[in-house]
């Protein structure tokens, strides 16, 4: 009790931060940014990102990292699109097979990682292409064989982008992950391997923990995260293109990292990811709002991400001196 | 206390490894509730006894009891069933869980929903904790904790399979002296409670505080087993090691060096860390200064200082009257060459040739052609370096990761060869090589001194420091407590040195 | 020993297969000396880049940021240009300021790298976006277009002796690297750091600065890439560049370049730039379409790194069998 826990101070840190970016646009932008409207679109654009963010917070504890994401909604996109063009199944089929095409990614993405032990953002970097060009590969072609936007407006499947009064069918599924993903990570046996393989991968392999399945198990939920993330974003598009993604495997990256999940593997939490989630949306929605140059966002989240990232390596670095001396008194009570 | 009712026993036990016998006949036996200390030199079979019994190697001959009863060891989870835990040096918890999870991970209780219930862990944490007085809590973040308070994590762990027997292996290694102190209360009270505990250590104050009975191996076999009030320090050293190699030729040799002029003036060195301070010593022409002492005693980290790949906290490192500023680069350009204690890792570069690596310290004396490096010199400087010290294979091209370690032993030190040198720092040159490549190492340092190099050799090998040393320094918790210079040095005075034994009490 | 000489024979090999495959499936189109000096000249601004990336992987490192710092060092060159009025010397400063831009880029990725130790993939992984936003600031989102002066298209077009100008930079380029990795005490030490960091720092070498001036390297090479992607297309956007991270890292690692460092040679890269320029040509000839070719590199990518994976975790397991045998 003598200090704050390391991990109450980060998300005490991080939610300062996006409520000083909340006062900060407040303050530039008046109501054009403070009005009960525009923070419902953000909470929505917050959530197909903090819904794939929960998997690729799982990977990040786990010190890896997905870089495919993106591609994995593009190639299940592809694949309900196919079905709906081509079959006459009903949408829930389509949007399962959808589900089972991410698991599928996933589970590959797992087994190049547990299995094979390719370095993570390598193996993903390249099913990140290999996903995008499979997407290519299969996507929907036009009577002479151009690739086309293959509209998915059908009223059963494009309900899923709306609301019920101000909930989003999207916002109520991210809670739904960020709290099953909460649960899982801190009240299960698979949570505490997760920690415990990023912390330490042998001390984990020592007490007994499979690290390969846990790593399986964690990129296998980053693809079914993802084809979620893409049953909602194609549902809200009203449409599959073989753009779907394209650049998103940023997003919940950033998320995490500035929601104080350390790269370094073995801290942070779901909350925190949507904490970070919440900024980003937040920081894209006020560069729009003072009618700034989009492109500034891309400026912005990229020093954003450097300086957090500084900033926790060189507080980590602090704290674990501390931990030593502290240790070294402690002896003597 | 102690009863008389034994736990553990391993009787007749032989172990070796391609054909060199490691234990011979060996008898261990360890009671209820006893603190039982295993003592011996280096590679007198401590560890790999330790090993049979946690099933990492098998035995090829013998027989374990526990509790009376015959059982067979075939890996660690046998052993932990049983109720053994061993307590590794390298330890195992994971930081940023709490304590509660640490003990006990993979075996969380769950609540109706199949859900970890922590509130129930917590709870079991804290009778373990309550029952055993450790200073703990099971809700903290292990991350906040220090070292010693992580080890005793490891040995709740152990205490909540219901372990009857813990195995601490150099329990106080990396533990500052009060984390030391909070262990041995631990330690007293889990005897008190009827736990038994294997303490392997080099301390002898450690081993004469805590233990009940002391068994000491030499060269594989049972030295002896002491009762507590034989444990006497002086008694330990000579049983160690040994009458008839302390008087033997290679243990025993009168120590001869001539104050010649000053090549290495270390003034009042003191670590950032503290693990070593206030030092102050000289290293005369054509010497060989051998530095004695426990492993941990802070003569790695003093080497390291002078030779500047750690920055001291103060102090000044003066060769051949000039200043040093100390870094890496400075000390080569110098006249300094260091061979690393931890070859591996910090000695070579696994992937090049013998040739790149005896190249690479010494390019600025490499001619070159304009700004590229003449490989034709590199590679003679490599033939040159291959045949005057014998490295095996004698291929220039051989990639140093793949050869012996005495080899690769030969590489690291023979790029010092190439250049002039004035001073030559070498940790541990022959831990874990054959005798031929020792005796070859020995003869090289030898040939360096007479041609007037300062040597300093770090050790823990006291025939090899007995050995090659003109003059011995040992070293204790940080500070050089005691200099032989120009007298009769044996293993049992140095030994006794760096354990703090006073010399009268040595001498009875 | 007997997978040694397949390892050191079997680059050739591949190459001469690929070629024999096409030459029989496309015997009239592939075989000619022009599609030749059009794959060359299509892989070129790869075979520079990797020139200077292999400096990164060497050590160990990794730069995601390729993509987007080449596109933006294209925009820098054409503003740079447009500013000058596309004079002749507007060329030079614009090719100045590109390479000033790369250098830069390649500095803050070194020193947040080593002085933070932060990932080297995780610093680059967010420059790519700053360097995406800004070069959309600067064009505002729209293609600048660069058709003037005859000096500026010269550089990705010109043809000498049959072969476009941008081949010959390409093997100036690469002797360069080539020189500075088989011949300098520099290049010696790279192999050193990116082989055992802790050992080249005992050798009194300075790992800090010499990280640093890889990334240095590879932001250089990035730029001049950069300059000639922007020549070769008359015109710059933010854009420019995309697919070439994945592009210039799958060269390398069929190159066998170790991306976990301190393996590869100059030679290995560029073989490996060229035979993934015959494989997007081949693919072309054959007319599967180039956003296809991703599957392909991909899995390239995984083979190889995976082989590399698993013969290290073989290694591993080897060495601590000798280990606990030799512990007598």
């Amino acid at each position: 009790m003598k200090q704050m826990k390391q991990s109450t101070l980060r998300r005490l840190i991080s939610i300062a931060m996006l409520v000083v970016l909340i006062i900060l646009f407040s303050a530039l932008a008046g109501t054009k940014f403070l009005n009960a409207n525009n923070f419902i679109e953000i909470v929505r654009d917050t959530s197909v990102v903090a819904i794939v963010g929960v998997g690729v917070t799982y990977a990040i504890i786990t010190a890896g990292i997905d870089l495919s994401t993106g591609s994995i909604m593009a190639v299940v996109g592809m694949t309900m699109a196919n079905i709906y063009a081509y079959t006459l199944w009903p949408i829930p089929i389509m949007i399962l097979l959808g589900l089972i095409v991410g698991v599928l990614c996933g589970l590959f993405n797992g087994y190049i990682i547990g299995k094979i032990g390719i370095p993570e953002f390598i193996g993903t970097l390249a099913t990140m292409t290999i996903f995008r060009a499979v997407t290519y590969i299969i996507a929907v072609k036009d009577a002479n064989g151009v690739i086309m936007s293959q509209p998915m407006n059908i009223s059963t499947y494009a309900v899923l982008g709306y609301a019920i009064g101000p909930f989003y069918f999207v916002v109520l599924a991210m809670i739904f992950f960020v709290v099953a993903g909460q649960i899982l990570l801190k009240y299960t046996r698979l949570g505490t391997n997760i920690y415990a393989v990023g912390a330490n991968k042998k001390a984990a392999a020592l007490s007994g923990i499979d690290v390969a399945k846990t790593r399986m198990i964690v990129y296998t939920i980053v693809g079914l995260c993802a084809a979620v993330g893409s049953v909602f974003t194609t549902a809200r598009l009203q449409s599959a293109t073989t753009a779907i993604g394209d650049g998103f495997e940023f997003n919940p990256i950033a998320a995490a990292v500035v929601g104080g999940v350390a790269l370094s593997g073995g801290s942070g939490d779901v909350v925190g990811m949507l904490i970070g989630a919440l900024f980003m949306a937040t920081l894209e929605s006020g560069v729009q709002k003072l009618d700034m140059n989009n492109a500034y966002q891309y400026v912005i989240k990229g020093v954003i991400i450097i300086l957090v990232v500084m900033f926790d390596a060189a507080y980590k670095n602090r704290m674990d001196r501390a931990a030593k001396e502290q240790g070294a008194k402690e002896g003597m009570e | 206390m102690a009863n008389h009712e034994t736990i553990l026993e391993a009787k007749g036990i032989y172990k070796s490894f391609s054909g060199v016998p490691v234990l011979q006949d060996v008898r261990f036996e360890v009671r209820r509730g006893e603190v039982h200390a295993l003592m011996g030199e280096n590679g007198a079979g401590k560890s790999t006894l330790i090993k049979i019994i946690t099933g990492v190697y098998t035995k090829d001959d013998g027989q374990i009891y526990w509790e009376g009863k015959p059982v067979e060891i075939n890996n660690y989870q046998d052993c932990q069933k049983l109720g053994v835990a061993c307590i590794y040096q390298e330890l195992s918890v994971i930081p940023p869980l709490t304590v509660a999870q640490n003990v006990f991970l993979g075996r969380e209780p769950k609540n109706a929903f199949g859900l970890i219930d922590h509130k129930k862990m917590n709870e079991m944490t804290q009778e373990l904790i309550d029952k055993y007085e450790f200073p703990l809590k099971p809700t903290t973040i292990v991350d906040n904790l220090g070292i010693g308070q992580r080890q005793l994590i490891e040995i709740l762990k152990g205490l909540s399979q219901n372990s009857k027997l813990l195995i601490m292996d150099e329990p106080t290694a990396s533990l500052s002296g009060k984390e030391a102190e909070m262990l041995f209360r631990i330690i007293t009270t889990l005897r008190e409670q009827n736990v038994s505990i294997i303490y392997i250590s080099h301390r002898l104050e450690e081993v004469y505080r805590l233990s009940d009975r002391l068994t000491i191996l030499r060269d594989g076999k049972n030295e002896a087993v002491l009762q507590k009030e034989e444990i006497v320090p002086a008694k330990v050293i000579k049983t160690m090691i040994g009458k008839e190699v302390d008087e033997s030729a290679g243990s025993k040799k009168m120590l001869h060096s001539e104050d010649t002029e000053v090549r290495l003036d270390v003034q009042n060195l003191t670590d950032k860390a503290d693990r070593f301070r206030n030092i102050s010593f000289q290293v005369h022409r054509g010497e060989i200064l051998g530095f004695g002492g426990l492993i941990g005693a802070g003569r790695t980290e003093l080497v390291r200082a002078i030779y500047g790949v750690d920055q001291a906290q103060s102090g000044t490192v003066i060769l051949d009257g000039k200043t040093l500023s100390p870094s890496p680069k400075n000390s080569i350009l110098a006249g300094i060459g260091f061979v690393p204690e931890d070859r591996r890792n910090q000695g070579f570069i696994p992937l090049l040739s013998t040739t790149r690596n005896v190249a690479l310290t010494n390019y600025d004396i490499l001619p070159k052609n304009g700004l590229s490096v003449s490989d034709a010199a590199e590679l003679e400087m490599s033939k040159k370096a291959i045949s005057s010290i014998d490295i095996r294979p004698a291929d220039p091209g051989k990639q140093v990761g793949v050869m012996s370690g005495g080899n690769q032993q030969k590489v690291v030190l023979g790029k010092w060869l190439m250049r002039d040198l004035n001073l030559l720092i070498v940790d541990e040159p022959t831990a874990g090589i054959d005798v031929g490549a020792k005796d070859e190492i020995y003869r090289i340092l030898e040939d360096l001194a007479r041609q007037g190099v300062a040597v300093i050799v770090v050790t823990s090998d006291l025939q090899e420091l007995i050995r090659v040393s003109h003059r011995i320094l040992v070293m204790r918790k940080g500070d050089i407590v005691k200099e032989f210079k120009n007298v009769e040095v044996t293993q049992s005075k140095v030994l006794a040195a760096g354990q703090g034994v006073a010399e009268e009490e040595e001498a009875s | 020993m007997k997978n040694f000489n397949l390892t050191k024979y079997s680059k050739p090999l591949i190459l001469l297969v690929f070629i024999i495959v096409l030459t029989i499936l496309r015997p009239s189109t592939f075989l000619t000396v022009s599609n030749f000096a059009n794959v060359l000249w299509s892989i070129s601004v790869i075979g520079i880049m990797v020139c200077g990336t292999i400096f990164v992987f060497l050590i160990g490192g990794i730069d995601l940021s390729i993509a987007t710092l080449c596109g933006f060092c294209a925009v820098v060159t054409v503003k740079t240009i447009t500013y000058f009025h596309n004079s002749t010397g507007g060329v030079f400063a614009g090719i100045l300021a590109a390479l000033a831009v790369g250098a830069a880029a390649g500095c803050l990725h070194g020193i947040v790298i080593t002085r933070f130790h932060i990932p080297a993939f995780l610093v680059t992984f967010a420059t790519q976006s700053i360097f995406l936003g800004l070069s959309m600031i600067v064009t505002s989102n729209k293609i600048i277009s660069c058709t003037e002066p005859a000096a500026f298209t010269a550089i990705g077009a010109k043809k000498i002796l049959g072969f476009p100008l941008p081949i010959y930079l390409m093997i100036l380029i690469a002797a360069l690297a080539w020189y500075v990795l088989r011949k300098t005490e520099f290049g010696r030490y790279i192999y050193a750091v990116g082989g055992n960091a802790t050992a080249a720092e005992i050798s009194g070498i300075n790992v800090r600065r010499s990280t640093v001036l890889c990334y240095v390297f590879s932001g250089l090479t990035t730029a001049l890439g950069g300059v000639i992607l922007a020549s070769m297309t008359q015109q710059a956007m933010a854009s420019t560049g995309s697919g070439y991270t994945n592009d210039v890292i799958t060269a390398g690692v069929i190159g066998g370049v170790s991306l976990l460092g301190g393996e590869g040679t100059v030679l290995g890269a560029m073989f490996g730039a060229v035979l993934m320029g015959l494989l997007n040509n081949g693919l072309n000839l054959m007319s599967v379409p180039s956003t296809h070719a991703g599957l392909v590199k991909g899995l390239v990518i995984i083979i190889a790194v995976g082989f590399d994976a698993l013969q290290h975790t073989d290694q591993a397991r080897k060495k601590v069998k000798k280990i606990v045998k030799k512990e007598a």
